[in-house]
């Protein structure tokens, strides 16, 4: 109980210097967060101090090595509170977007690699390493969720042992080919707490991932007029100058977390309502652009997504009971 | 919004809405007057009298007709009234009745006088969850429809009894179950949603496999993208031999296929959300193979043959069998089909560009698919035009006559030189158009491109790197080619460095560094042994997976390099080494007769090479190198030489040695124009050489 306490408090006073240095990097700190009862959770959710915070990523000089930002994520990061690693997680969006869109102005991106690898070497430490495999069982054999008619040949039921993600080794630098990996490897731990991600941070995901995908969703434009897209093709092509390269290691945790924003969240709340416009367009970015790459993995799974969103539109609900004029008891 | 519809079409048909109970039946219209000025009770007391009801059953009808009215907020307060308790003590005494089983009518439900006022009840319980539900009180519904389920646990906790199957009462317990889970995620209490569908589908409801279904298909989807990791599930009584999902996605996959099985063997009404959940799932982990399974065993008709087809296809591609996956599309974009479906189009002519033998049959898909946008799909435009180019550039390394070449050639570069003008942005176009112009040995446009190439990604593809490095080096530039492929290794892991040291090799051996060449070769050597260690199954990287170096390729490239040096013994031990890893292969023949060859074994040496030939007849070091001795024997040979060269030469149409020998052949058959253009190519040849083919890096 006792020990339960100090850490609590522990806690607590961490977050409390974090948003201390906070007051000397950004030029007003929301007093909400100043003020709160759980800064933590204060600097996870509230959006003003969001607001300011991507304001500053955006900036041209922001992703330098002598970056106060940078630093601030990085030590936040490295405090190894998993609230406060929370916060810097909820900026991954948009430091991966702004820090790839960089990469061939050859601008100084070292603060931003330092974030990256920290959250990099973090996942590779918790993982040991080790690949993240799963076992896919064929349904011919029983399970805790059905029985088999067919009495069973084997005591044990066949296996398939699956790679969903390979395994890690430390990375000191950023190397441009092991980039994307680093990046994709924290996106999947970006993935596995997006439960507790604000909506803006996945907001901020899902404009990433049209900017990468470098693809509007023509699909939709056979219908518009010629002379119309004319108007439309000059802000079009300065549109598409963040696409980059989609390799597999990227594009899998991404089409995670876009699912998750399109079938993962509750749409009857407001702010979900923009996040499902937002993934449901990223979405069909991504699939333009697995088409481009001519990429069948990709088409099959954004394809799917796709199809989802058609059939969540003339979704029943099953539990709805029918409606009938003469009812009886 | 459901309510307003509903509410709206009742208006329409308010003269034939009746209440039936007990054998008579009464109109709603006064009763709906009564509810629409207030007069709950009034209404009650109408219902009870004409109806012969008691109290709960009457306010249970009145407030199944206002949720019907869409008036979810009078039902709800309608069913406030009701004792919860007291109905649900009735409930615990009917399952312990006997009870008789009749079968259904459309009239009535299949439950005697009390169970079906029982059942009754459970049902307003129910639609006052609804209610709530709708009220946007989705905790309160949460919690209402929990204590159904709980007592409903408590009246049945061997599972619900088999006289009750098909009754209303299994109905609205089936609705409840499917309700509950939804509203703790509704309300972000994941884990009792993940605790409620386990509920559902753990224990004996005799649920019907519909609804079964579809808490197992909304289970699946939950586990796949909620982002709430649920933990593995437990059960009391564990049976030996079953299989116990570990994690989210393993629990997801197997509810899924538990789903298809099912609509396969016509247990379950066929739900295409599941077959999506599946695509995404298992092509998210790459098993596309087990959803090709999956989708074969698909009972005929649920899903479009044409759209099978072209799934089969994308899940075959996608593991590299390329044959069968052609032979879908073919299927598919047959004229009686859907020929002008330019996705399979597209797949097509891709896959067909991979292969010299198909690259013809890919321009005429691309071509038709180019057709096919001019209508629609304008946003492909580029995308056919880059298919098309790469089946011209892949048609024109296979083909035999040098005047079809160069028009393919040209039409490829055009093709591509069209596709990047409407996607400048499209890196792998760079690419491509690089390697295109490198081939038609234009080498300072290839140079230019590639240089591109690496700006615009970063240097993030090693592709990039070795082409830059293979371009200076064909325009003889080895020590800048080496600068570069320096900077690679110092961009690439350890794990992926060996095409790049492989290249270093090769390009020390070209500077006549041959000392440092041995040096390179080493590092390559420990590297792969290192890797043939500590690589598991679970080891693969994106770009590295299909060009690995393997340690055949390094004893080989040291034989040739000692035997260049005259160091015969070494060059035998590495030989030896490289037969413990291929035991027969036409390449380490040819460097065995080249030794002998440089000994002056020359009956040796040409056994050799027939040898090495009979293991691949078409293995072009070999009939070059007996062309060459060939041609040193006197004129009746130089037939023989002239044919094995040519034959070289059909087959790698810029091989600067074969050019040189047959230059020699030419003059001592005394065509001395014929030898002067033969010696010509080979010195033009030289300039424009690669260190290693440029095929290589495709």
């Amino acid at each position: 109980m006792s020990t339960q306490q100090v850490s609590w408090t522990d806690s607590f006073s961490q977050a409390q210097n974090a948003i201390q240095s906070l007051t000397t990097i950004l030029p007003a700190v929301p007093k909400p967060v100043i003020a709160s009862e759980n800064p933590a959770l204060s600097l996870l959710n509230d959006p003003e101090l969001a607001e300011q915070i991507s304001n500053h990523i955006r900036q041209p000089d922001s992703g330098a090595g002598d970056n106060q930002l940078c630093r601030w994520l990085y030590d936040t990061f490295h405090t190894s509170k998993i609230d406060l690693q929370l916060v810097v997680l909820r900026f991954l969006p948009m430091i991966a977007g702004v820090y790839l869109s960089r990469i061939p102005l050859r601008k100084p991106l070292a603060g931003f690699e330092a974030v990256l690898l920290a959250i990099y070497a973090h996942e590779t430490a918790s993982r040991d390493g080790q690949a993240v495999t799963i076992n896919i069982s064929d349904a011919s054999h029983p399970s805790v969720y059905h029985e088999n008619n067919h009495p069973h040949k084997t005591a044990s039921p066949e296996l398939h042992l699956v790679v969903v993600s390979p395994t890690l080794e430390p990375q000191g630098t950023i190397r441009s080919t092991k980039r994307a990996r680093i990046i994709g490897v924290a996106l999947e731990l970006y993935h596995s707490k997006i439960a507790d991600m604000p909506v803006q941070s996945k907001l901020d995901f899902c404009e990433f991932c049209i900017i990468w995908a470098g693809q509007d969703d023509d699909v939709n434009d056979d219908e518009k007029e010629d002379d119309q897209k004319e108007k439309e093709g000059k802000t079009k092509k300065e549109k598409k100058e963040g696409r980059i390269l989609l390799p597999w290691e990227m594009l899998q945790p991404m089409l995670r977390i876009l699912s998750h924003c399109l079938v993962g969240i509750n749409k009857n709340n407001k702010k979900n309502k923009e996040l499902h416009e937002a993934a449901c367009h990223a979405c069909r970015s991504l699939y333009a652009r697995a088409l481009h790459d001519i990429n069948p993995k990709a088409i099959l799974a954004i394809g799917s997504l796709l199809k989802l969103i058609k059939y969540q539109q003339t979704d029943v609900d099953h539990t709805e009971l029918p409606v009938t004029n003469v009812i009886h008891l | 919004m459901s309510g307003e519809t509903s509410s709206s079409s009742s208006l329409a048909n308010k003269d034939e809405r009746k209440i039936c109970a007990n054998g008579s039946c009464v109109q709603t219209d006064d009763i709906e007057a009564k509810l629409d000025s207030g007069n709950i009770d009034e209404a009650e007391a109408d219902l009870r009298e004409g109806l012969s009801l008691n109290s709960e059953e009457a306010r249970a009808l009145l407030g199944r007709l206002e949720y019907q009215r869409g008036n979810v907020e009078a039902a709800f307060r309608v069913f406030e009234g009701i004792d919860v308790q007291a109905a649900i003590q009735r409930l615990q005494s009917i399952s312990t009745e006997k009870i008789s089983k009749k079968p259904r009518s459309n009239t009535e439900s299949g439950l005697s006088g009390p169970q079906q006022g029982a059942n009754l009840v459970l049902e307003a319980i129910y639609l006052k969850t609804k209610s709530l539900q709708k009220l946007d009180r989705i905790n309160d519904a949460a919690e209402e429809c929990k204590k159904v389920l709980d007592a409903v646990e408590k009246i049945f906790p061997h599972g619900i009894p088999d006289a009750f199957v098909d009754t209303r009462l299994q109905e609205t317990i089936s609705r409840v179950f499917e309700l509950l889970p939804q509203l703790w995620d509704e309300a972000g209490q994941y884990d009792e949603a993940v605790s409620s569908y386990r509920r559902a589908l753990l224990t004996q409801w005799n649920l019907d496999s519909n609804s079964c279904a579809r808490i197992q298909n909304n289970f699946a989807a939950f586990l796949l993208y909620s982002g709430f990791e649920a933990g593995p599930p437990t059960t009391s009584t564990h049976v030996e031999g079953t299989y116990v999902p570990k994690n989210n996605f393993e629990e997801a996959i197997l509810l899924l296929m538990i789903c298809m099985r099912n609509f396969s063997l016509g247990k379950a009404k066929w739900d295409p959300t599941v077959v999506e959940h599946l695509t995404f799932a298992l092509s998210i982990c790459s098993q596309t193979p087990i959803l090709a399974k999956q989708l074969e065993e698909v009972i005929p008709g649920v899903i479009h043959r044409v759209d099978l087809w072209k799934t089969l296809a994308f899940c075959c591609s996608e593991i590299g069998q390329r044959k069968t996956a052609l032979d879908l599309l073919k299927k598919g974009l047959h004229k009686h089909e859907k020929p002008d479906d330019i996705i399979s189009l597209l797949l097509a002519a891709k896959i067909c560009s991979e292969d010299g033998l198909l690259a013809a049959e890919g321009i005429e898909y691309a071509q038709r698919a180019l057709n096919n946008c001019k209508k629609r799909n304008k946003h492909l435009n580029g995308v056919c035009l880059r298919v098309l180019g790469l089946c011209y550039g892949k048609q024109a390394s296979v083909s035999s006559s040098d005047y079809e070449r160069s028009h393919l050639q040209s039409e490829a570069l055009k093709s591509l030189d069209e596709a990047i003008s409407l996607e400048p942005e499209n890196s792998d176009l760079v690419f491509e158009l690089a390697i295109q112009y490198a081939m038609h040995r234009n080498l300072n446009n290839a140079l230019r491109l590639a240089k591109q190439y690496i700006d615009v990604t970063g240097g993030s593809m090693l592709r990039g790197w070795r082409l830059l490095a293979l371009i200076l080096s064909a325009q003889q530039r080895f020590s800048e080619a080496e600068v570069v492929t320096d900077a690679a290794l110092d961009e690439t892991v350890r794990w992926d460095q060996g095409p790049l040291l492989r290249l270093k090799a090769k390009l020390r051996i070209a500077q006549s560094r041959h000392m440092d060449a041995i040096e390179t070769y080493r590092h390559l050597l420990a590297l792969v042994q290192a890797q043939k260690k500590s690589y598991g199954p679970l080891h693969s990287t994106h770009q590295i997976e299909d060009e690995r170096v393997n340690e055949y390729e390094i004893w080989q490239g040291l034989a040739n390099l000692y035997s260049s040096l005259a160091r015969w013994k070494d060059a035998e031990i590495c030989l030896g080494k490289a037969r413990e890893i291929v035991e027969c292969s036409s390449e380490t023949l040819h460097t065995e007769g080249t030794i002998y060859q440089r000994r002056g074994e020359i009956e040796e040496a040409m056994a050799t090479y027939v040898n090495s030939l009979l293991v691949e007849s078409n293995y072009v070091p070999s009939k070059i190198s007996f062309g060459a001795i060939m041609s040193n024997r006197g004129l009746p040979m130089l037939p023989v030489a002239r044919t094995m060269l040519s034959d070289a030469l059909r087959l790698e149409p810029t091989n600067r040695m074969a050019w040189l020998h047959l230059g020699f052949v030419h003059k001592l058959d005394g065509r001395l124009s014929d030898a002067i253009d033969s010696f010509q190519a080979a010195s033009m040849l030289e300039e424009s050489d690669p260190i290693e083919s440029f095929n290589s890096i495709l």
